[in-house]
């Protein structure tokens, strides 16, 4: 029977076939689409060999190079390899494959809605359907969550937490095996620029479909796109509470008034009925709710989107941007937006437009909600009454501002060249950004063809994030992700929740914030868990890495599995230092032996008491002292497979700084 | 990269173990005699925050026994401080508010003049939302979104001292906290356990891989790298000093077998191991009573029950360092006076704090809440905000740790503090 690893391991050599076969073709088309427009990469005049040049390449456009994968690059070519990445239409088949049993990837945000409510509502319709006493809830108790899962199966309702894990579990493997490694990593990127966040229960289960439909698709497209993309979407008209934000509106605050009024009276009569008095609160919240002008959005597109927090605004530019982008929130769907659906039913779906309402996907302007008055950002009038398309003047407006360009520039240095980008290379990708309409694609071709992308200064300057370093060694290792969650756990103790950062600035891109004490030692724990094979779900094939050649010893195998892990970089001070500690003529008896202690413990429990733990060894008939033992092939697996002596070498390289840097 | 811990590159920790049985080496009390260092040695002052997430209703914890609005508010919620039946009564602490009768452990610490309460603390931003609230007041900027630290972050920074050992700022969390953020060091950890190289069922294995870490990182051309491997494997040491796993709590305390009670019985440890620590953090979960909160039984009950045996337990445990300790509870916002329809409170506004220490102006119940006549509820339905919490986290933080930096530690605020510790 084959291995799941050896699928894998020709599934990848086929890859390699067709990634070599497509470089070659595309590239002819490239030139053909582009004349006389193909880049040149000048890192030989920055010392580095062509491979050199592909491993600094992948690492900073992929996260992290296959074996083999350098070699391939550097066949067909680097200009080729990063143009064909550029256009992300590499087939998927079997990441597509992979992807195929998670069947909450594919629902639109109403579905969602639909299948996957949030707890509370779920508590709230189980009320209203009377399956569960309104009086007798108990959230703690096992029964009440037994009733309410089988409410949720009969209604086919899923819990929450399934749609993070199954979306969750997708970026796993798609960050593992997509061959669009560029999309893939832009993705990541632009995510965390305009981050939205799990912990926020009201945004949570639209973000699943916001990086799928506003992320990934413009991750390499027009800046200008992707910023109004975030902005209609769900999730951070949620997020950023712009979805709330309406111009102060007379009716409503009589409405609060009168609602308030009557309220206090039913408070000062005792004897009101509760129910009716919750009603009112409620109303009244609504109300509250429904109300006025909330600038979150409108502060963060610029200190954070667009402009940088030095950007040359004002807080009365916060404001009148505010302004300008009231009325934009999300089309109604489910439990969402109830009061504004009685504002679309009232005009009528099919005369939305004519009232100046705009309805796109999700995303709907309620013109009833707009504020009237004339505005003024940053010098530039806004309305009084232009409607919709104020806003969409404004995002066009900050994503064409120079202090956008250089911020966002910066941005895209710091992530892919240093967490210093020397300031020349900042101001090219900053014309370049300006000269083309923030086309994302070619500020990347600026920043490649520029000497400061491949000098001594930025090569393995990057400290890898607890997720890049988590794929990238699943990558290195050619590891079997079956339960990509189990990847997550660790990603998450290492100082990456993804998904689930809280601000709105998203993770801080900078070695100084991932590298703290009890990240690292998690780091290096998770070298030691991932190639003793003891992450559930995640198979490492150490031998089949090595083509089933036994390294002859340890030392061997140092030097072997290094260049395989680590190609392409010197090695020498890694294997020196730690080659003393291999040589240690005991040493590989003492870690075999310690990791069959445990199995010769059970069987023989009261000779182990007397004996040494090499006569243990010895008794158990695994080593020969006097033997030839010293050359014998290393142990590949010694007792349960997972401790072996070259584990804990691939162990120590994954978990070493080397392999911390990219 | 900027020095960020002081000792280290006087090797300081590693001349612990040596001063423990030995006394204080000359050249480093010199050191620390001018100034330029601190010794581990010198006993640091601690605060420890707790975050109760979820928005505990503080009309409930601290009840103003005697407002008659409350009791029409809370028909079937409303406790008394008189004895009645078979039920527990309210702790009556001031002829005014009364205790939580689960909170009892509280009672003689109050009493003491140790815990002191505020009633009415919150935020001046009106948001409702948990993960808007919560933001906002760890961030310690209720109207800006976009603050990239926490405010005890900050702290750190504001100690007038370079952090003196990996356990200076303590999150015990599996996730780095909000409040946390930041660039001042600060690690967050769940279980002390993890400080560790682990194999599990190879301790040999795991000591190899130890010592090939340790000369690997002590190697690297990365500085950022080769000190915080340096570091880690210098915290690993500290620690296994100490039997974590069989550590047995001092005078008789009691912590309650929760994730509460784990993470403090742990910030214990770390204190009594002298390692350095200063700021550290916790969280409470389950305070979103909508349904079913109780009385003298039931969900609420069952919070505080753990909040307040937790924290006794914690303050009982610290026996000496007790004068060191500042403890301080904090939730995102209160609950509705009125109870809902389905037996519980919702999303309202203003709530309470304890703080415990020996430097705290203990007995008394801060603030200034007014009754709950309408006319003096914020929106018609909630406890208005009488005290802003940073006026009370600043004074927490100048008067234990010596921070008096407030445009750094709370930017844009600018109030007056409540006296809530002593002066």
């Amino acid at each position: 029977m084959q291995s799941p690893i050896l699928k894998t391991a020709a599934k990848y050599l086929g890859g390699v076939s067709l990634l070599i076969l497509s470089v070659v073709m595309l590239s002819s088309f490239f030139e053909a689409d582009n004349p006389g427009k193909l880049f040149k990469f000048p890192y030989r005049q920055q010392g580095l060999t062509e491979k050199q040049a592909a491993a600094h390449l992948l690492s900073r456009f992929t996260y992290g190079a296959t074996p083999g994968e350098i070699d391939a690059v550097a066949q067909s070519g680097l200009e080729n390899w990063f143009s064909q990445q550029l256009k992300a239409s590499l087939p998927d088949d079997s990441l597509n494959q992979l992807l195929a049993k998670y069947d909450a990837l594919k629902l639109s945000n109403t579905e969602v809605v639909a299948e996957y409510p949030k707890n509370a509502q779920v508590l709230r319709m189980a009320i209203g359907a009377g399956v569960v006493d309104k009086d007798s809830v108990k959230t703690d108790r096992k029964v009440y969550r037994d009733i309410l899962q089988n409410y949720m199966q009969q209604n086919g309702m899923r819990p929450e937490q399934e749609l993070f894990r199954q979306f969750i579990s997708q970026k796993i493997l798609r960050a593992a095996y997509t061959n669009n490694q560029l999309q893939e990593v832009m993705t990541s990127f632009w995510f965390n620029h305009f981050n939205v966040s799990i912990t926020k229960n009201d945004c949570a289960q639209f973000i699943p479909a916001y990086e799928r439909d506003v992320i990934r698709p413009n991750a390499l497209g027009k800046f200008n796109d992707i910023l109004l993309a975030t902005a209609k979407s769900p999730a951070m008209l949620y997020y950023l509470d712009n979805f709330t934000s309406s111009a102060a509106n007379d009716d409503m605050a009589d409405n609060k008034g009168l609602l308030r009024r009557r309220l206090m009276q039913n408070m000062a009569d005792q004897s009101a009925d509760t129910a009716r008095r919750a009603m009112l609160m409620n109303k009244l919240q609504k109300a509250k709710k429904t109300q006025g002008l909330n600038e979150n959005y409108a502060r963060e597109v610029m200190e954070l989107h667009t402009l940088g927090v030095d950007g040359g605004y004002t807080q009365q530019d916060v404001t009148q941007a505010a302004k300008v982008l009231t009325g934009w929130t999300i089309y109604p769907m489910g439990d969402y937006g109830k009061g504004i659906k009685n504002a679309v039913d009232k005009v009528g779906d099919g005369r939305l437009a004519s009232r100046g309402f705009v309805h796109d996907g999700d995303f709907l302007f309620n013109a009833n909600r707009h504020d009237k008055t004339d505005k003024v950002v940053l010098g530039r009038h806004f309305g009084p009454d232009g409607g919709y398309q104020e806003g969409v003047q404004l995002l066009s407006m900050l994503a064409h501002n120079q202090a956008t360009a250089k911020f966002i520039c910066r941005k895209i240095a710091v992530r892919f060249v240093s967490d210093n980008p020397p300031q020349s290379l900042l101001n090219k990708m900053t014309n370049t950004f300006l000269e083309k309409d923030g086309d994302i694609k070619q500020v990347l071709i600026t920043m490649v063809s520029a000497p400061e992308f491949w000098t001594a200064s930025a090569v393995r300057e990057k400290t890898k994030s607890p997720f890049e370093l988590a794929i990238g060694s699943v990558r290195s290792l050619h590891a079997d992700v079956l339960q990509p969650y189990q990847l997550y756990n660790w990603i998450n103790k290492m100082g990456e929740k993804a998904y689930y950062y809280q601000a709105p600035t998203g993770f801080p891109d900078k070695g100084q914030y991932w590298i703290n004490t009890g990240a690292l030692l998690n780091r290096m724990n998770f070298g030691l868990a991932l190639a003793s094979g003891r992450i559930p779900g995640v198979k490492v094939d150490l031998a089949a890495l090595n083509n089933h050649h036994e390294p002859e010893s340890a030392q061997a195998a140092l030097v072997t599995y290094s260049k395989l892990i680590m190609p392409e970089r010197k090695l020498d001070e890694t294997i020196r230092r730690l080659a003393p500690l291999l040589t240690d003529p005991n040493l590989a008896l003492k870690v075999d032996e310690a990791s069959s202690n445990k199995l010769y413990a059970k069987v023989n429990q009261p000779a182990s008491m007397s004996m040494t733990s090499a006569e243990k060894a010895m008794a158990d008939g695994k080593i020969d002292l006097t033997g030839k033992e010293k050359n014998k092939p290393l142990a590949m697996q010694s007792a349960g497979g997972n401790n072996s002596m070259l584990a804990q070498v691939v162990g120590v390289i994954v978990g070493s700084p080397e392999y911390q840097r990219r | 990269m900027v020095s960020r811990r002081g000792f280290l590159k006087s090797g300081g920790l590693a001349l612990l173990g040596v001063g423990l049985l030995g006394g204080i080496p000359g050249f480093l009390a010199e050191a620390a005699a001018s100034d330029k260092i601190i010794s581990p040695y010198k006993k640091r002052k601690t605060l420890i925050c707790i975050f109760q997430r979820g928005a505990m209703d503080g009309l409930m914890a601290v009840t103003p026994f005697t407002d008659e609005y409350l009791k029409a508010a809370r028909p079937t919620l409303f406790m008394s401080a008189a004895k009645s039946g078979n039920g527990s009564p309210l702790i009556d602490l001031d002829g005014r508010f009364g205790l939580h009768p689960s909170m009892k452990a509280f009672e003689p610490l109050f009493r003491e003049k140790r815990l002191g309460i505020v009633q009415g603390i919150g935020s001046p931003n009106t948001t409702r939302s948990h993960f808007d609230a919560q933001d906002y007041m760890e961030s310690g900027t209720p109207f800006n979104k976009g603050t990239a630290s926490g405010w005890l972050n900050r702290a750190v920074g504001l100690l007038g001292h370079d952090a003196l050992t990996p356990f200076t700022a303590v999150s015990m969390t599996s996730a780095m906290p909000r409040s946390f953020y930041g660039d001042n060091p600060s690690v967050s950890i769940s279980n002390l356990q993890d400080f560790a190289i682990q194999m599990r069922g190879n301790p040999m294995g795991a000591n190899m891989a130890a010592r090939s870490f340790e000369d690997l990182y002590d190697q690297t051309s990365s500085s950022l790298l080769k000190q915080t491997g340096k570091e880690s494997f210098e915290a690993v040491k500290m620690l296994q000093k100490t039997d974590i796993k069989n550590y047995s709590p001092a005078n008789n305390a009691v912590y309650p077998n929760s994730a509460l009670g784990s993470s403090l019985k742990q910030i214990a440890q770390l204190i009594k191991m002298d390692v350095g620590l200063e700021v550290a953090f916790a969280e409470s979960n389950g305070w979103d009573t909508h349904f079913n909160q109780g009385t003298e039984n039931g969900i609420f009950a069952r919070n505080v029950a753990d909040l307040s045996n937790g924290i006794t337990a914690l303050w009982t445990d610290l026996g000496t360092y007790q004068d060191d300790v500042t403890i301080m509870t904090m939730t995102e916002f209160g609950r509705t006076v009125h109870q809902n329809g389905t037996g519980g409170t919702d999303h309202g506004r203003a709530s309470c704090n304890f703080i415990l220490g020996n430097d705290i102006n203990g007995g008394l119940i801060h603030g200034s809440m007014k009754s709950l006549a309408p006319e003096n509820l914020e929106d018609g339905r909630d406890l208005a905000v009488s005290t802003d919490f940073r006026s009370v986290f600043s004074e927490v933080a100048d008067k234990h740790l010596s921070i008096n930096n407030d445009h750094i530690l709370f930017p844009d605020w600018k109030g007056d503090k409540i006296g809530v510790m002593r002066a």
